[in-house]
């Protein structure tokens, strides 16, 4: 049985690189997980979003968050992300280009986080999809189960 | 005892005060001369008085007798009796009776109480023979008898008795009349004496009191008061005279009595510290009488000789002080005779031995001198010597330290405190070329290039009592050759602990200095290429970590978008497309898997906090075995293990070595089912792991190239990016290890490396590093 989403989820999106935001897309519509997807493109922006004051806007459903990004990087705004009112309980999906075991460890610490390494081929790219989705069902079923 | 009363008395008498004396003399002589005047006035009167009393009787008696005449004539008592009884007119008269002339009574007057005093009959021969009165006298009364004659013709006789009451009452009134004048007369006198007394008394007593005052106070300016002119003035005078004699005398005894005193207590003193300076001396003291014999000895001579007093005084001086030569061991002649028998003083004597009588042979220094007494009459001998072993051992010790100085290949030179030389010892003239001939008494500069002397700043300190440790200075040779002398300088002290001066040690170390100074240049080269090298290094691996992470995200495009081009417009591309794509894909996958490998060499090398984390390694063995799930599945490989032992490090270490050389094993096997063997042994401070294989083994040639970066033995028909080994060989490097391969071609391989003990971590409980353990083999099935 797959789940349906009544509404679009909403997802922010932190990439420096339009083409991996592109290929997310596609992998969101072949998941057929209706998103709402905002992107920022580099840390600083993100940094700024996160300090913003809780009540300016509803946090999104979902953090994608890139490791490898401009002024700074996706450990740094992870920790701000968690630190802060607004974000501290989104479920954050980190994507990065390598696996690295011990980038792996210290994100590993952060609660509701899940670690993607961006596949070098196409197929399996779009199978983050299916993975994004399942981790954003898993959540909300632990914070309904209230765990 | 009645000697002794006379004796008491007569001292009693002497032991009298004169004035007492006096008093007594003249009342006595007043006594004497009122009683014997006393006792001739009662004498003289009883005497007259007697006569009278004789003839006032004589006389009563006649008148009595002649009025008896009639009676006596008639023979008439009666009238005899009346006359006679007129008597009683006398007191005195006891008995008066009357006799007829043949004797017979014819009348009697008797008083009362005193019948009986007539006879009753007169003899006739006191009849007769009283032809004139006769007395006859007792002691009690006077008889007298009276012839009563009538013409001359005897009637008779009459006989009264008188008694002597009268004479009796008048001496006892005159006695009593005597003894009152007595009385008046001594007291009397006792007045005028005790008055008169005081003339002779008192100035008796001053001079007396002024005698007992000298004789009790020995003060001889004191001087009686004369009074008078008498004789007792002149006994003043005399006495005073002699006083001043005395005194005058007394002085000159006092005087001659301290000058003797003082010479006596100078004596004595001298006497006393003569006797101190021998006791406490440290040299020995011997003196002899004429005889040779020993007279004194103090305490240290009793030490060196080893006897006390007792056993060396009195004692031939030859017997108690033997000495021999030091050398020819002859014994050497008394010194004490040669000086009694020639008078002169001895000096001292060298060499010589002094054996004591426990056999003891002590080094002595010793000298004897002649006693003379005023008249220069030798009549003794001093013997003075002493030990001298410590100076011979400090002359012993001071050759033996210059032979040192003089050995030392290190210069030795004396200092005054103002610089200049004041020894030079054969080191120095090594050094520095100088004699000491030519050195002594120059000044320190010499010895340093011009202005370069470092002494007077260096003696300064010396003079404030531093000591300076060894520093480096320069030095100039005799020909002006430069030279690097290391230096240390100690202050001199004399004895009383002044710093008279300073020795330095000096030693030449132009070749050390200048092997250090290349040595230094050397090291700093090295660290400046070694900075280099690191910079350079870490630059590398910057690169390769920025290499590694950021190539990937444009290879990943190329990949998925090439794929994507075929795939989002299928039939619009043909196969040769499709080959390129693949191409494509397949190229950004090699330099994908490259990059993957770089990472890997990169971090084995990063610095991470390897030791706070412990690692074990049959975990890691598990790990590796199962990121190797799929080729071991392929080949069926057969994977054994030892239990292995923990370690502190860094996991993501260790799973790559396990995992390349397993991965080797798998992947250059030989046409037989790959059988990997894991072992592991102590082997002294390290471990050495075995990782063995029945592959096709690798030629010794290449042994060492395999283990170099991006080499490879073989071509693309076994893939691999030649980079495996390298990482092994940095993961082991890195703790402390090595690694190597025993094989040859054809024969399978053996990797071995080793790990440092030291990181193992023990378990107590269960032992898992004991041999027993480690090298019983659990099988671990690749499945």
């Amino acid at each position: 049985m797959e789940p349906t989403f009544t509404s679009p989820v909403r997802i922010l999106v932190i990439e420096d690189n339009a083409a991996d935001v592109e290929l997310l897309r596609m992998a969101l519509e072949d998941a057929q997980l209706p998103a709402d997807i905002s992107v920022l493109q580099d840390g600083g922006a993100a940094l700024a979003v996160f300090h913003e004051a809780p009540n300016l806007s509803p946090a999104p459903d979902l953090i994608v968050l890139d490791l490898n990004l401009p002024k700074y990087d996706g450990l740094e705004l992870l920790e701000a992300a968690r630190s802060s009112a607004r974000f501290g309980s989104t479920p954050i999906a980190i994507l990065s280009s390598s696996s690295s075991p011990r980038e792996q460890t210290r994100i590993g610490a952060f609660g509701r986080v899940m670690y993607i390494t961006k596949p070098p081929e196409l197929d399996a790219y779009l199978a983050i999809g299916v993975k994004l989705r399942d981790f954003l069902l898993e959540t909300w079923r632990c914070a309904a189960s209230g765990k | 005892m009645t000697l002794h009363r006379r004796g008491s008395n007569s001292s009693h008498w002497r032991n009298m005060p004169i004035r007492r004396k006096l008093l007594l003399i003249m009342m006595m002589t007043t006594g004497a001369a009122l009683v014997l005047s006393g006792v001739g006035i009662v004498a003289s009167d009883s005497i007259l008085f007697r006569g009278y009393l004789e003839r006032d009787i004589t006389a009563l008696a006649r008148i009595i007798g002649d009025n008896c005449t009639g009676a006596l004539a008639f023979d008439d008592p009666h009238a005899a009796g009346e006359t006679l009884a007129t008597l009683k007119a006398r007191a005195h008269v006891e008995a008066a009776c009357i006799y007829r002339t043949n004797g017979a009574q014819l009348a009697s007057y008797l008083r009362p109480q005193h019948a009986g005093l007539c006879p009753a009959t007169l003899s006739p021969d006191a009849y007769t023979a009283s032809a004139a009165d006769s007395f006859r006298m007792t002691a009690y009364d006077l008889t007298i008898t009276h012839p009563v004659i009538l013409k001359g013709t005897p009637l008779g006789s009459l006989i009264v008795i008188y008694d002597y009451d009268e004479l009796r009452q008048r001496i006892q009134l005159y006695s009593a009349t005597v003894f009152a004048v007595l009385l008046a007369a001594s007291f009397v006198a006792f007045l005028l004496a005790s008055g008169l007394r005081a003339v002779i008394v008192n100035p008796l007593t001053t001079l007396v009191n002024t005698a007992g005052t000298v004789s009790a106070t020995r003060d001889y300016t004191v001087r009686a008061p004369k009074a008078t002119n008498d004789e007792l003035g002149v006994l003043v005078d005399a006495f005073n005279e002699m006083l001043s004699g005395i005194q005058s005398r007394d002085a000159d005894l006092r005087r001659a009595l301290d000058e003797r005193s003082a010479a006596l207590l100078d004596a004595e003193n001298a006497r006393d510290s003569l006797a101190t300076t021998l006791a406490s001396i440290g040299d020995a003291v011997i003196s002899t009488g004429e005889d040779g014999r020993v007279v004194l000895v103090n305490p240290a001579a009793q030490g060196l000789l080893r006897r006390p007093e007792n056993q060396l005084i009195g004692k031939p001086f030859d017997d108690v002080f033997q000495t021999i030569d030091e050398h020819t061991r002859d014994p050497l002649s008394s010194p004490v005779d040669r000086v009694l028998r020639e008078g002169a003083p001895k000096g001292a004597g060298t060499q010589a031995l002094l054996v004591t009588r426990d056999g003891t042979e002590i080094p002595i220094d010793e000298s004897c001198a002649p006693l003379r007494d005023s008249q220069g009459h030798v009549h003794g001998a001093v013997l003075v010597f002493r030990d001298v072993t410590s100076r011979r051992r400090a002359d012993e010790t001071s050759r033996l330290l210059a032979a040192i100085v003089q050995s030392s290949d290190d210069a030795i030179i004396g200092h005054t405190l103002d610089g200049v030389i004041t020894s030079w010892n054969q080191g120095a003239q090594r050094i520095f070329g100088h004699t000491a001939q030519e050195m002594i008494g120059k000044p320190s500069s010499v010895l340093a290039p011009k202005g370069q002397d470092e002494m007077p700043g260096v003696l300064a300190r010396i003079r404030a009592g531093e000591r300076i440790d060894q520093y480096l200075a320069a030095g100039c040779t005799r020909d002006n050759r430069a030279i690097d002398i290391s230096v240390t300088v100690s202050p001199l002290y004399d004895a009383i602990g002044r710093i008279i001066g300073a020795s330095r040690i000096a030693r030449d170390v132009t070749e050390q200095v200048r092997a250090t100074e290349r040595l230094a240049a050397l090291n700093a080269d090295l660290k400046r290429s070694n900075e280099r090298l690191a910079r350079s290094n870490e630059d590398l691996e910057r690169f390769a970590f920025v290499a590694s992470h950021d190539f990937q995200e444009p290879l990943r495009m190329i990949t998925i978008y090439s794929q994507m081009l075929i795939r989002s417009y299928p039939g619009t591309a043909n196969a040769k497309a499709e080959m390129c794509v693949e191409n494509i894909v397949s190229g950004t996958q090699r330099i994908r898997e490259l990059l993957a490998d770089l990472l890997a060499y990169t971090e084995a090398g990063a610095d991470t906090e390897a030791s706070h984390h412990s690692v074990d390694l049959n975990v890691v063995l598990e790990k590796a075995k199962q990121n190797l799930a799929m080729p071991i599945a392929e080949t069926g490989a057969n994977i054994t293990s030892d239990v292995l032992p923990t370690f502190h490090g860094y996991e993501g270490h260790f799973i790559p070595l396990f995992q390349n050389l397993i991965g080797n094993a798998l992947k250059y096997r030989s046409s037989a089912t790959p059988e990997i063997r894991i072992h592991v042994r102590h082997a002294g401070n390290e471990l050495m792991f075995s990782v063995a294989d029945n592959g096709i083994g690798i030629s010794p040639e290449f042994h060492d190239k395999i283990f170099v970066a991006f080499k490879r033995l073989h071509g693309k028909q076994i893939p691999g990016t030649g980079i495996g080994l390298a990482i092994c060989k940095r993961v082991v490097e890195r703790y402390g290890g090595r690694i190597w391969v025993e094989s040859q071609e054809g024969q399978g391989a053996t990797f071995v490396f080793t790990l440092p003990r030291v990181l193992e971590i023990t378990s107590d409980t269960e032992g898992t590093i004991n041999g027993t353990n480690l090298h019983e083999p659990s099988s671990h099935s690749g499945d």
